[in-house]
């Protein structure tokens, strides 16, 4: 690979358009569009079709082609020059496609989704942006950038997480999601700044490209590696729902559900995966287990959350944090091109899964406000039979669902499956205790297919719950407009395998694990493909069944009191953890050092003039009775001496007469006798 | 007259001609005011444009290397067998001066636009602005020390009367309170200049002289003055030059304000009207900031790398104490001055880093403040005119009464808190580089300092996004109920004029940082090196 100009390459030219375009279009819908113009959704969606077809064009000319890099000055500080460029390899264009490909049925959903809205226009040029800087973020080739888009994704998210800024909930929300993502890119900016003063480049050729790894591998101390190492980890656990960083994701469904869509598939939280995959040179072994630690730990406990939630979203939410510790869990075991694998796959039925909710819980408003009914409209507890009203949401959820669980001829069985025989390989070899790794993510798949069919079978089997509050309603809901189909059916084919390999279960067959090529090797003695899949399968029918009997025949029923149950109902009580003490000591240390700043630093200041005061006073009362009571002593004994002087001065002659005899004898009384 | 006199004294010219207009004309005394400013502005934008660059041009502890360069003989006392003591008015630019001049022109255009809602006693007060004007752009170009403390003194007399006449509440207290500390600070201040007058020799005239560029070369110092640098002069059990940095560290450090030495600026930044609060944290910091680069490590560059690991412990502190404290707040201002001083504790950082990423941090940051500061305080200002309360629990869902005025407030917000995009990030981003390069560039300030001063970033966003959450958005709830809703329109087109630029200037700083960098490469570059030779 070679560093060009960019005016000399076509495909890079290309990619920067791929980028642009939607930040053009997001600015024009800001500025020029009139407010709830139906032009601008058009426009966006127009936008974001050219960044798709640029895409693909791009994609075509650097996957397995050969990475392209290209940089120009941006500005110089000291002796530092700062580059801006594009760094395309395999995974950026990987990305990029991936975003837009998202990116597009979104668009296209949100059309429909948002129509009558107040700032309909508002919620095009946030999600133009939003595109925009999640697209960036992946063709960028310095860490300077990769570190200002990342921001400003987060910042995008924050607009449309609050973009209902009138709910009390949502404001809530995108603050949260804010700040939380702050921690990360605190940790995040420092590990870039550790990194800058190890090698004095921001350049991410320079730094990550595989030929350079020997930079890594030489660094004479090992902590100055594994420090920035931690501080990326910490970034992309935050942005990619990690815990414990990972309490903002079920929140943000407070926004439109089409924006959870595309933050749970592929422009949010894909980020921290995306910055894994492009800096995974960099990670030491030690950086690596921690990451498939806390990836595996993820998995597992937002699964067993899962389990209990009612609300329609949330579940989903939860869903993803679960499948994103998956993803870190695979790129610690080495897993990578799985769990990019995984990323992609995953980012195609999540966003189906979430539009289909978006249908739903559509539909449950309209009927709510329709016979003003007094019900959450995202509680699953409410739904039920809504496979007769609307088949296409159904079969779409359903296809959806089965590759969440890795079940045969989805793209689901062929990264999940990868990551778990991968993560077997892993530990194989190691002391037992890596063993608990892999284990816990089978126990989390089986888990995740409980929660799954909780969710079919409460929202589309058994009767409406809906009708018995509404005798003589006919049927529950209805698909929608092809505004919200199409974009669905488009999203279900894409959940099936043949997109991704043309082998149905051997996930090495899939292109984008050829295309990165890094896996670990099979040398196991047992072969751990055959168990997992069958583990899989046999539990997973069981489990099906066991969810049947518990929500549709009701045969059997689950205690709702037991600790286990309220822990995962509450959500590990987490968050209440974050309130009653984080956030509360945060905002004491604020109040105390507030109570220091007026008592003792202005205690200091005010004790200061007191005394000075004091000091004042003494010396006036020195002025007044010493000083001047010394010269009020002068001027009155002088008074007193001239008042007795002046008795003298009678103006009689036999006084002074008198007198002078008087002193005569004196002096004569003196003269003799002394 | 050079530009440069010209644009330190143009404000005193119009402020005559304030001083000779009929009361009757009061009305216009305000566009006389922001025709100065604007006339300053102007010619500060051709000096931006003039100035060269390149290594000859670095200016620092070159004398011929300083544009715009205007000097002569002042004041010239035949002292017999003493020598002459002799006082030059010279004034001259470098990379270290010059953005700072033209933000500050910049900002005090700004608050003449913020003083149309002064309204008592007219004369008075815009002649006093105008006399303050003067004062500050003469900091801003004085190369001669004693120059450089007329004008630094002569920034106090009309901020106290602007503060203690049309300030708040306790306008008193405030104003005495920000006299008295600048005053103790600035009196110490007296005694080192007079201290070095007598250890620095001109060598061209074997004269004393007060020159800051004499100042800083070693050369230049008598063998055994007070302040010499071979010298063995101790003064309260430390060595003299030691001392000297101490108070002159002092005096800058209550402008920035470094804390401990803070607790005027809340005070007085809330008591004071708004256009003068534009003014205190738009660029009277930044003669903190300025100060202690030129005069404070200038002077004594050695002293000042010894001590660097203690100032850049203060800065971090500043960075975090102010945060915690703007937590706390529940005055709008208050909050925005707290967030000043954590702010300003980046600039600290930076200067202590003695690396020119950290350098050039603190000179973006110091930029970006001002522009950022000024544009906080006039939206707090804007509310606050309307109905006279400040309190961030009597608001709550602003955004549906005034939608422009939330976008702005956001652009202000989202750009102190250091988003992408912005200048804030730039300046923080490398006063940051500086302290974690320090480590190994120079071994100054450890990795956990620089790490402790990002953690200022996330509690920055706390406290932002608390607010904006709480004043800004929800369901519209006022204390004041309907007179407040009919007393809070949207933004007019005054205060568009003001909050356009400076939106267009903070987004300009952060995408293009090279319009400040280009300029004041070459003596960042030089003042390091000026600073490790020594």
């Amino acid at each position: 690979m070679q560093t060009t100009l960019l005016h000399t390459d076509p495909t890079i030219q290309l990619a920067l358009l791929a980028v642009l375009i939607p930040f053009a279009v997001a600015l024009v819908n800001l500025f020029l569009v009139k407010n709830q113009s139906k032009v601008s959704g058009w426009l966006g969606t127009l936008a974001i079709l050219i960044s798709f077809v640029l895409s693909a064009v791009v994609f075509s000319r650097v996957w397995n082609v050969g990475d392209l890099h290209s940089q120009w000055l941006w500005f110089t500080a000291g002796k530092l020059q700062v580059g801006a460029g594009v760094w395309l390899n395999n995974l950026s264009v990987l990305m990029l496609l991936l975003v837009t490909g998202i990116a597009l049925p979104v668009h296209i959903y949100s059309i429909a989704y948002m129509q009558g809205d107040e700032k309909y226009s508002r919620y095009f040029a946030y999600l133009g942006f939003f595109c925009f800087a999640m697209l960036g973020l992946v063709v960028v080739d310095n860490l300077l950038l990769l570190y200002m888009f990342w921001e400003l994704v987060g910042f995008a998210s924050y607009l449309l997480i609050g973009f209902w800024f009138t709910r009390e909930k949502a404001v809530q929300a995108n603050k949260k999601a804010f700040i939380m993502n702050r921690i990360g890119d605190v940790a995040l900016l420092s590990g870039i700044l550790i990194l800058y003063a190890d090698f004095h480049t921001f350049n991410m050729v320079t730094l990550f490209d595989n030929h350079a790894t020997a930079a890594f591998v030489n660094a004479a101390d090992s902590t100055w590696i594994t420090l920035p190492g931690i501080c990326f980890l910490i970034g992309a656990m935050a942005k990619s729902a990690q815990f414990p960083l990972h309490t903002w994701l079920p929140d943000a469904m407070e926004g439109p559900t089409s924006i959870s869509a595309l933050i749970h598939a592929a422009t949010m939280v894909a980020a921290g995966i995306f910055l894994l995959g492009r800096v995974y040179v960099m990670f030491s072994p030690d950086v690596l287990t921690l990451m498939a630690c806390i990836g595996c730990f993820t998995a597992f406990m937002a699964a067993t959350i899962a389990l209990t939630q009612n609300d329609l979203k949330r579940i989903l939410a939860y869903s993803t944090i679960s499948q994103l510790g998956f993803m870190m869990m695979a790129m610690g075991v080495g897993a990578y091109s799985s769990g990019l694998l995984h990323l992609a796959t995953h980012a195609f039925f999540k966003c189906l899964l979430f539009l289909a909710a978006g249908v739903i819980i559509h539909q449950m408003q309209h009927l709510k406000d329709e016979h003003q009914l007094d019900i959450d409209a995202q509680d699953i507890n409410n739904m039920g039979g809504m496979r007769k009203g609307m088949p296409v949401t159904f079969v779409t959820c359903v296809v959806a669902s089965l590759a969440l669980i890795g079940f045969p001829f989805t793209s689901g069985c062929l990264s999940k499956d990868g990551i778990m025989v991968q993560a077997f390989y892993w530990a194989e070899g190691k002391s037992w205790p890596h063993f608990i790794v892999p284990v816990t993510a089978l126990l989390t798949s089986l888990l995740t297919i409980f929660y799954i069919s909780r969710l079919l079978f409460k929202v589309f089997f058994g009767e409406a719950k809906i009708k018995e509050m509404v005798p003589n309603l006919k049927t529950v809901g209805h698909d929608g407009g092809w505004l919200f189909s199409l974009p669905m059916i488009f999203l279900a084919l894409c959940s099936l395998f043949p997109l991704f390999s043309f082998h149905p279960f051997d996930y090495s067959e899939a292109w984008i694990v050829q295309g990165f090529g890094i896996a670990v090797k099979a040398a196991g003695s047992i072969s751990y493909e055959t168990l997992v899949a069958l583990t899989v399968n046999i539990f997973g029918i069981a489990i099906v069944y066991l969810a049947y009997t518990l929500y549709i025949s009701r045969s059997r029923a689950i205690k709702q009191s037991g600790f286990l149950f309220k822990l995962s109902y509450h959500e590990w009580y987490i968050d209440w953890f974050y309130h009653r003490v984080i956030i509360k000591d945060v905002l004491r240390i604020g109040s105390v050092l507030s109570w220091v700043d007026r008592n003792i630093f202005d205690g200091i200041i005010h004790l200061f003039g007191s005394v000075s005061i004091f000091i004042g006073k003494i010396t006036a009362w020195i002025d007044k009775y010493l000083i001047d009571g010394f010269i009020n002593l002068l001027v009155t004994v002088v008074k007193q001496a001239g008042n007795f002087v002046r008795g003298f001065q009678t103006g009689r002659v036999q006084a002074y007469l008198l007198s002078m005899l008087l002193l005569i004898v004196v002096i004569y009384v003196l003269k003799t006798f002394m | 007259m050079n530009i440069l006199s010209l644009i330190i004294f143009i404000p005193i010219l119009f402020g005559l001609i304030i001083l000779v207009l009929p009361a009757g004309l009061r009305y216009i005394y305000r566009s006389v005011t922001l025709c100065a400013t604007l006339l300053q502005l102007g010619l500060s934008i051709w000096l931006y444009v003039q100035f060269k660059t390149g290594a000859g041009f670095a200016g620092v502890n070159h004398e011929g290397q300083y544009q715009f360069v205007e000097k002569f003989h002042w004041i010239a006392l035949n002292l017999g067998a003493m020598g002459k003591m002799q006082i030059d008015y010279f004034v001259g630019v470098d990379g270290i001066s010059i953005m700072l001049l033209l933000m500050s022109s910049v900002v005090m255009v700004v608050a003449a636009l913020a003083s149309w809602e002064i309204n008592k006693n007219h004369k008075g007060y815009f002649a006093l602005f105008l006399l303050l004007d003067m004062a500050i752009t003469g900091v801003f170009c004085s190369l001669d020390f004693f120059l450089f403390y007329i004008f630094y003194e002569l920034m106090l007399l009309p901020l106290y009367f602007l503060i203690g006449i049309w300030g708040g509440a306790k306008r008193e207290y405030a104003a005495i309170k920000f006299f008295l500390f600048t005053l103790f600070g600035s009196v110490f201040m007296l005694l080192v200049m007079v201290g070095l007058y007598f250890s620095v020799k001109d060598p061209a005239t074997g004269y004393h002289t007060f020159n800051i560029i004499q100042m800083m070369n070693p050369a230049n110092y008598d063998k055994d003055s007070i302040f010499g640098f071979i010298g063995t002069h101790m003064l309260l059990g430390m060595p003299a030059r030691t001392v000297g940095f101490i108070t002159l560290f002092i005096a800058f450090a209550i402008k920035i304000p470094v804390v401990p030495l803070h607790t005027w600026l809340p005070d007085a930044h809330v008591e004071a009207p708004t256009p003068v609060s534009i003014i205190l944290a738009g660029v009277l910091l930044k003669v903190g900031g300025y100060g202690m680069i030129r005069i404070c490590f200038g002077i004594f560059p050695e002293v000042a790398t010894h001590g660097a690991f203690w100032i850049g412990l203060l800065g971090m502190i500043s960075i975090l104490y102010g945060a915690f404290n703007a937590l706390a707040q529940r005055d709008l201002k208050r909050l925005i001055a707290y967030s000043s001083i954590s702010h300003m504790g980046f600039v600290l950082l930076g200067i202590a880093s003695q690396t020119a990423e950290g350098l050039s941090g603190a000179m973006m940051q110091m930029v970006s403040h001002g522009f950022l500061s000024s544009m906080l305080f006039f939206l707090v200002g804007v509310i606050y005119y309307r109905v006279h309360d400040r309190d961030i629990y009597s608001f709550r869902g602003l955004s549906n009464l005034m939608p422009k005025y939330t976008v702005f407030i956001m652009i202000a917000f989202f750009a102190s808190l250091g988003l992408p995009g912005f200048s804030a990030f730039i300046g923080e981003l490398f006063s940051l580089i500086g302290a974690f390069n320090s480590q190994t560039a120079n071994g100054l300030l450890p990795t956990w300092m620089a790490m402790g001063a990002s953690v200022g970033i996330l509690l920055g966003a706390g406290y932002f996004l608390w607010t904006l959450q709480r004043m800004f958005f929800g369901e519209l709830k006022i204390k004041g109920g309907q007179v407040w809703k009919l007393a809070l329109v949207d933004i007019s087109t005054r205060e568009m004029l003001v909050l356009v630029p400076l939106s267009i200037l903070t987004l300009a700083l952060g995408l293009m940082p090279s319009l400040v960098f280009a300029k004041i490469n070459d003596s960042v570059l030089a003042f390091v090196q000026f600073i490790h030779v020594n």
